[in-house]
């Protein structure tokens, strides 16, 4: 870009400055209130306590949503990454109707969670499967499934077709060729795409409130939780929550960025 | 073989996506009689719909507050996406970076520590009260329309700053070097040259944001209040008070509707065509 006359670039520098201090100012407010006591919207700067994690820690109802959160993230990222590898190389190995498959598995990722969550509910209820983290992996997997499928794709679309001929040329069989050759090659689209999933499955609150049974994961809890304001321990947790999804996201940035860095460099 | 192999790639995504959308399709056309499921086909759902004075209105103010929302997105990120393609390598990547993390934060955290700013007791009333500019705390930014407003429009932004910054990205520095030559100002350059170039990343933005916030049930419900009633709420109702399954069928299908026509606009107007010079 051609650089513009100073006045513009104080304009732009302002603007974006605000749309800083609007996307962090409401993290910001359960951290410090982590720390400090506020009452009436005052914040108490005088006294930093921990005393908000000591009473997270021994929250049961908090951290039984914690460990189910886990539980649903880790099923949902192996469902997901497993069938979103194998769509993407049905889809990239040229087979038949693939560009409507493509649509089916773009669909509940488009649509309004509200819809493909009322969908799963009706779904569910017709087939007669009780609502449980059962059903609430598998809604997990379908609104996720997209993210993963379109991480792999492109990363097997941007792999030079001579590595499989190479490995094809010296012998290989299809499946020497496969676990040798193309699956080390995905590994790191692969794990870019569990830690994304992961991420979107750990947040998921639509869905997750209409097709969970008895069990709330913990988007679902702190929802239930926000009609009568929070206590000071949920600050101290979604404190933690957003130190852990930064490094969540430091890890997805070193697996899926180098590798798009370099394609461009070459 | 490649019929197995076709047959095991559509199973799951046919039995867990296309069902349960065509299921909730043909519920619409059910009715309810004394909470049970009436199980015959009728138009009644939509007849409903149309006739009835409450839910075209909402429907239509809540159309209405979701470009609106798209509007307010765009006049942000515009200028912050441009800034962010003046700057050089590493720091662009890391800017931009710092603008899409809050993404990845817990969404019902942030609508409450919205709410939490723009209360009564709030930070916004506060500051507004030490400049002056109110003579004391409102009420006006918290459970209304306005409140719904500010919230998804705050929640919104970075879909709107990825896309505008993309197509920002794509314009070629010859063309704006060519257009410095030829004596452009400045500003000229950037309304004759840049915006115009830019303009599919806009609608592209304008669509993911509509999309967001129409779809979007918890902020309304969170800082909606009672004033703040949109479509998302009414069709929700359905499956919890109202107890009408088919017929939050029917009002889901309309709210599709506009959905895939948003998308559809986004698609057709936003691919960026004829910067690939």
């Amino acid at each position: 870009m051609i650089a513009l006359p100073r006045p513009s670039t104080l304009f732009l520098a302002a603007v974006t400055a605000l749309v800083a201090v609007l996307l962090y100012s409401p993290l910001f407010v359960p951290i410090v209130s982590s720390f400090f006591t506020i009452s009436h919207g005052d914040v108490d700067w005088s006294s930093p306590t921990l005393s908000s994690y000591q009473a997270l820690a021994g929250n049961n109802d908090i951290l039984a949503a914690l460990r189910t959160t886990l539980i649903v993230g880790l099923c949902t990222v192996v469902l997901s990454v497993v069938s979103g590898t194998l769509l993407a190389l049905y889809y990239h190995g040229g087979r038949s109707g693939r560009s409507i498959l493509q649509f089916i598995i773009f669909l509940p990722f488009l649509m309004p969670p509200i819809i493909s969550g009322l969908a799963l509910l009706i779904f569910f209820r017709e087939i007669g499967l009780e609502r449980s983290l059962l059903t609430v992996v598998i809604g997990h997997t379908v609104f996720v499934l997209a993210i993963v499928y379109r991480t792999v794709l492109m990363r097997l679309q941007s792999m030079s077709r001579t590595l499989v001929e190479a490995s094809y040329d010296l012998g290989a069989t299809a499946w020497q060729t496969f676990w040798r050759v193309i699956l080390p090659n995905l590994s790191s689209a692969m794990v870019g795409g569990a830690i994304l999933a992961f991420a979107l499955s750990f947040d998921e609150t639509m869905i997750t409130i209409l097709v969970t049974g008895t069990q709330s994961t913990l988007p679902v809890r702190l929802w239930a939780m926000m009609r009568l304001g929070f206590s000071p321990d949920i600050n101290a947790l979604v404190a933690l929550i957003l130190m852990f999804t930064v490094l969540l996201c430091v890890l997805a940035a070193r697996f899926l960025v180098p590798q798009q860095m370099a394609m461009e460099r070459s | 073989m490649s019929l197995l192999a076709a047959v095991l790639a559509f199973a799951l995504p046919v039995v867990f996506v296309v069902v349960p959308l065509a299921l909730f399709l043909v519920y619409s056309f059910f009715s309810v009689d004394q909470g049970t499921i009436v199980y015959a086909p009728t138009l009644g759902n939509y007849v409903r719909f149309v006739t009835d004075s409450i839910f075209v209105p909402v429907f239509w103010n809540t159309i209405v507050l979701c470009v609106s929302v798209a509007i307010i997105c765009i006049l942000i990120a515009y200028p912050a996406a441009y800034l962010l393609t003046t700057l050089k390598g590493r720091w662009r990547y890391a800017l931009l970076m710092l603008l899409l993390v809050p993404l990845l934060m817990s969404y019902v955290i942030k609508i409450y520590a919205i709410r939490s700013i723009l209360g009564l007791n709030g930070f916004l009333n506060k500051a507004l009260v030490a400049l002056g500019i109110l003579q004391q705390p409102s009420t006006l930014f918290v459970f209304n329309m306005n409140a719904i407003l500010l919230t998804l429009s705050v929640l919104l932004i970075p879909f709107a700053i990825l896309p505008i910054f993309l197509s920002l990205e794509r314009i070629p520095q010859t063309l704006l070097r060519a257009s410095d030559d030829l004596g452009a100002s400045g500003l000229q350059t950037f309304l004759r040259v840049t915006l115009p170039l830019s303009l599919p990343g806009v609608v592209s933005a304008a669509s993911f944001v509509f999309v967001l916030a129409i779809g979007d049930f918890l902020t309304p419900q969170m800082v909606g209040g009672v004033s703040g009633f949109t479509f998302g709420r009414i069709l929700y109702s359905q499956f919890g008070t109202a107890y009408n399954w088919p017929f939050g069928a029917a009002l889901s299908v309309a709210l599709a509707v506009v959905v895939i026509c948003a998308i559809l606009i986004g698609e057709r107007f936003g691919r960026n065509r004829g910067t690939s010079v």
